[in-house]
């Protein structure tokens, strides 16, 4: 019983130490609170956006490229019936409010599932590599570099444009080919924690290698998975709305590189659609720079370094 | 790799490193074989699906193009055309592929060439006084400008550019390389691509020069901590003085290699720019032909892009060696 | 001792290094010292007692974060603390006082070829051509011990050793009064260690230099120091000439220091050692700094900082000195 109560009041207090010094970073929390934010979206959805940009019904609600309402306070000349919603409409007289509620939906599933495979593989991979070593490493690093070798982007390209453009096939072509640095730095880190007397100690009590593997350098490694999660997740969110916006995404659903697509397909730039063209982008920005921004700000914390003098 | 390097002499680390990128240039020819011919459908069905051919030619053109042969062999012939540069004939441009490459290749380096250049100079100065105003309120501008213009999306930034600079302000021209119809004679002819080429080249240039000044700014901070450094100022030396001839010297090595290896992404870093400036380019060509499933073109523009960015590996791989009086010969 | 000014004279100075959240680190706490023309002073502590410091601050180079509270440092006229940049640039740094850190390999610049750098300090301070300098280069490194040929390699085409003899040739380019060894032996195996000391010895004596050994072996100050300072906790504990010191030390911390160094010859005894944990240089306690470590320590101790007071020669700073005969 006291046992157990010593434990989570141990764990709390981890937590509360951990909190105190990553709230301390103010770029950290800039990046969580937007990230919340987002999240709200995300689960909320439909419910804040008054209409499904799927669904056929959505097209026409408001006359195409109309500027949102909110204009007319700042240009009062422009009538109310060429206005419409929050962040006006596209080509067809869809609301983008919605398409971009909706969006942040496909964007970050995009990148969260893509991210998930590429650090689960990464991470294995340099698990396996790193421990292991010899032959199995040299090979793992040998395709690691080789992939690390060709432009991703282009590659990219090519394999969504054959695959098709479906989510399924923009998540698999992402993750597959983002867990190199993963696996790299994962793989450096095992390097030097395999000579430390821990590991040493649990391979002469006769620990299997699996053991070793998945009870003990994977929790040190942890802490570097992490931050290299949030990292990964920003590069992915960035990979999917540029693969968008060329066209290879999934046209039955809407993202935000899709919205950019679209935009430029039809001319948004030229109708001077600003509303059309900020929001989709700023969403993408907003959301790359604070996972960046938690990245280093979880690296700060788990990993701290020494102080320059 | 510098570890590497000093461990076994210039000699062999040139000899290795020659070994590695031909194996990798090689991979990189295979993998792009398997891509387009192990996918889902047969690229003669697609040709008779887009109305390029018609049914009854069908046998004809796959005799052409040796889809009849086992694969094994249509490898080798992959390979021997890949080595004379032939890489078939385009769909949607009606002419061989690598013509078509060669065509367009001019204007995508003039576009990155020219826009990463001015993003070097720009990075490194935006990183020197970053370095040197540590801390302080110029460095803090600087650094929060570079990291922003890093992380937006570059298709996103070109067409704000685009819409502000071009529609709105009617500065330069919407798009293309050139006016239609272009003008005939020199002068007017320069001054009009040159005209066409300002806002791209802006928008590749904000987003690029983030990476150098970053660079340029943590090398400098970490080489200011240095011992030498101290003795350095110990010496008499002014804080100018340190900066041109210690640090900047210090910080030259790794700034080359990353400039070295990021000369390589100038074939195929203009995707996205090209395409929202219609820059008559080969992103712009890969966009296009994303579009419209021209699988020869792809592929031969995948192959142009990873050969350029293996070679400006390395060349950055033997520059370093050749740089860092650290490796022996 | 010779009546005139001493060359380096530091009275009172407080130096500490300033924290993110505005606490101080007390690194140099109050101390004075003194180094005549001629003169060799030992500097003796733990690491991290701040003595690493005093090199630097002499010919004013501080870094960010370390800020002078108070205190006086005269070195060959000069007020240091008072003068600015430029005039420490020019007249002080190098000319005056000149520094042998104890790593060679990282006080290098790895990307420049040795000689040219100790031709930029010449070319700095002296108005001669290249061909000038580098002709004193030779000399120098021939002066040191070095092949005169080699001025052209890198740093890391030397030793250990043959690159603390660069370090020593660049101390005296520049034909300086002062020069300040901060650990010059630690980096280096003993019979190198020898060799660098001897070295030192032999050009302080030929050059008339007056030399500043800062270092936590007290062995080498027993070589070749005339006289020797005990620094604890940011403070000097006890002052006088090594013979002196070494054969009657009175405070408590220098005899522990003295009795702590195993003896190769003589009785075996049990190892000495000081138990307690180094001083807190951020909140220290009142009273004298070494009274928790001290085994004689009383009430007073604890309460009082001890005042420096001279017996026979030399000075200490302890309550219980002259008890200690």
């Amino acid at each position: 019983m006291l046992k157990r109560k010593g434990r989570f009041s141990a764990y709390l207090r981890r937590i509360r130490s951990f909190s105190s010094e990553f709230f301390s970073n103010r770029l950290g929390v800039f990046g969580f609170v937007v990230l919340v934010a987002f999240a709200a979206v995300v689960a909320v959805g439909p419910r804040i956006a008054p209409y499904n940009p799927l669904s056929l019904k959505s097209i026409g609600v408001g006359p195409p490229f109309a500027p949102p309402s909110w204009i007319r306070l700042i240009d009062p000349s422009v009538p109310e019936s060429d206005t419409f919603g929050l962040l006006g409409t596209d080509e067809i007289g869809r609301d983008i409010f919605s398409q971009v509620v909706y969006g942040s939906r496909i964007s970050l599933f995009v990148g969260f599932s893509a991210a998930l495979i590429s650090i689960t593989v990464g991470t294995i991979v340099g698990l396996v590599a790193g421990y292991f070593g010899g032959i199995l490493d040299q090979l793992l690093m040998r395709a690691t570099d080789i992939l690390l070798t060709i432009p991703t982007l282009p590659l990219m390209i090519v394999l969504a444009a054959i695959l098709g453009s479906s989510i399924f096939n923009l998540v698999v072509v992402i993750g597959a080919l983002g867990w190199q640095s993963t696996a790299r730095i994962i793989r450096s880190q095992v390097l030097s924690l395999k000579e430390s007397p821990f590991v040493e100690s649990s391979r002469a009590i006769g620990s299997s290698d699996f053991r070793i593997i998945f009870r003990i350098l994977l929790p040190n490694v942890a802490p570097l998975v992490y931050v290299n999660a949030a990292l990964t997740v920003a590069n992915v969110i960035f990979l999917e709305a540029g693969l968008s916006f060329l066209g290879l995404g999934d046209p039955n659903h809407i993202s935000w590189g899709l919205m950019l697509f679209y935009a430029n397909e039809y001319m948004a730039a030229m109708r001077g659609a600003w509303w059309y063209v900020v929001p989709p982008g700023l969403c993408i920005l907003l959301v790359v720079m604070s996972f960046i921004f938690v990245g280093h700000a979880l690296d700060d914390v788990l990993n701290p370094r020494l102080r320059r003098r | 790799m510098c570890e590497v390097a000093l461990a076994m002499g210039f000699r062999e680390y040139l000899a290795r490193r020659t070994v590695y990128t031909l194996a990798t240039v090689f991979a990189v020819i295979t993998i792009n074989f398997l891509i387009f011919r192990v996918m889902p459908g047969d690229p003669v069905s697609i040709l008779v699906a887009e109305n390029v051919i018609r049914p009854e030619m069908i046998q004809e053109v796959r005799r052409l193009y040796g889809l009849d042969l086992p694969l094994w062999e249509q490898y080798l012939l992959y390979l021997r055309n890949a080595v004379s540069g032939s890489f078939g004939f385009s769909f949607q441009y009606r002419r061989p592929v690598m013509e078509e490459i060669l065509d367009r290749l001019p204007n995508t380096i003039a576009l990155m060439g020219s826009a990463t250049v001015l993003a070097i100079v720009i990075g490194i100065l935006v990183g020197v006084v970053s370095a040197w105003k540590r801390g302080k309120r110029a460095d803090i501008t600087l650094l929060v400008g570079s990291l922003f213009f890093h992380s937006v999306p570059v298709y996103w930034l070109g067409i704000l550019i685009l819409m502000l600079f071009a529609y709105q302000l009617r500065l330069f021209p919407t798009a293309g390389t050139l006016s239609r119809p272009p003008p005939t004679e020199f002068i007017p002819l320069i001054t009009d691509y040159l005209n066409h080429l300002v806002l791209p080249m802006l928008t590749i240039t904000l987003v690029l020069y983030g990476t150098y000044a970053l660079i340029t700014r943590n090398t400098l901070i970490d080489i200011l901590t240095q011992e030498y450094v101290t003795i350095a100022r110990a010496k008499g030396l002014s804080k100018s003085e340190i900066m041109f001839r210690h640090a900047i010297r210090n910080a030259m090595l790794p700034l080359i290699t990353t400039i070295a290896v990021s000369l390589g992404y100038i074939v195929g870093g203009a995707v996205m720019t090209e395409t929202v400036f219609s820059w008559r380019g080969v992103g712009r060509m890969i966009f296009d032909s994303v579009t419209s499933r021209d699988y020869p073109m792809l592929q031969g523009a995948f192959f142009i892009i990873s050969f350029s960015v293996i070679l400006a590996n390395y060349v950055a791989d033997v520059l370093y060696g050749v740089i860092d009086p650290r490796v022996k010969y | 001792m010779s009546q005139k000014a001493p060359l380096l004279e530091i009275e009172s100075l407080k130096m500490y290094y300033q924290l993110k959240d505005k606490r101080y680190v007390r690194a140099v706490d109050d101390i004075d010292l003194s180094i005549h023309e001629g003169e060799t002073l030992g500097l003796a502590g733990e690491s991290g007692c701040g003595k690493s410091s005093i090199a630097l601050t002499i010919t004013g180079i501080l870094p960010d974060n370390a800020k002078i509270l108070g205190g006086k440092i005269l070195l060959g006229g000069y007020d240091v603390l008072r003068l600015n940049e430029e005039t420490l640039r020019r007249n002080v740094r190098w000319k005056i006082a000149s520094i042998i850190p104890q790593s060679a390999m990282s006080a290098l610049d790895p990307v420049i070829r040795i000689g040219d750098q100790i031709a930029e300090a010449i070319m700095l301070h002296e108005t001669v051509s290249r061909k000038e300098a580098n002709e004193k280069v030779r000399r120098l490194f021939e002066l040191v011990g070095l092949d005169s040929s080699r001025t052209g390699n890198y740093s890391h085409e030397f030793s250990g050793g043959m690159r603390q003899r660069s370090m020593i040739a660049m101390a005296l380019a520049c034909n300086p009064k002062l020069v300040v060894a901060d650990e010059p032996t630690t980096a280096l195996d003993v019979i190198v260690q020898a060799e660098i000391l001897k070295l030192i010895e032999d050009l302080r004596a030929r050059l008339n230099l007056s030399l500043l050994l800062i270092t936590h072996d007290l062995k080498t100050i027993a070589e070749i120091c005339d006289n020797v300072a005990i620094m604890y906790a940011g403070k000097i504990v006890e002052r006088g000439s090594t013979l002196n010191v070494y054969e009657n030390p009175r405070h408590p911390y220098t005899r522990l220091l003295l009795a702590s160094i195993p003896n190769l010859r003589g009785q075996r005894r049990k190892l000495l050692f000081i138990p307690g944990a180094p001083p807190d240089l951020l909140d220290p306690h009142p009273g004298c700094r070494f009274a928790p470590r001290c085994p004689c320590a009383t009430q007073t101790c604890r309460q009082e900082e001890p005042e420096m007071i001279t017996i026979k020669g030399s000075s200490v700073a302890c309550h219980h000195a002259e008890e200690h005969l």
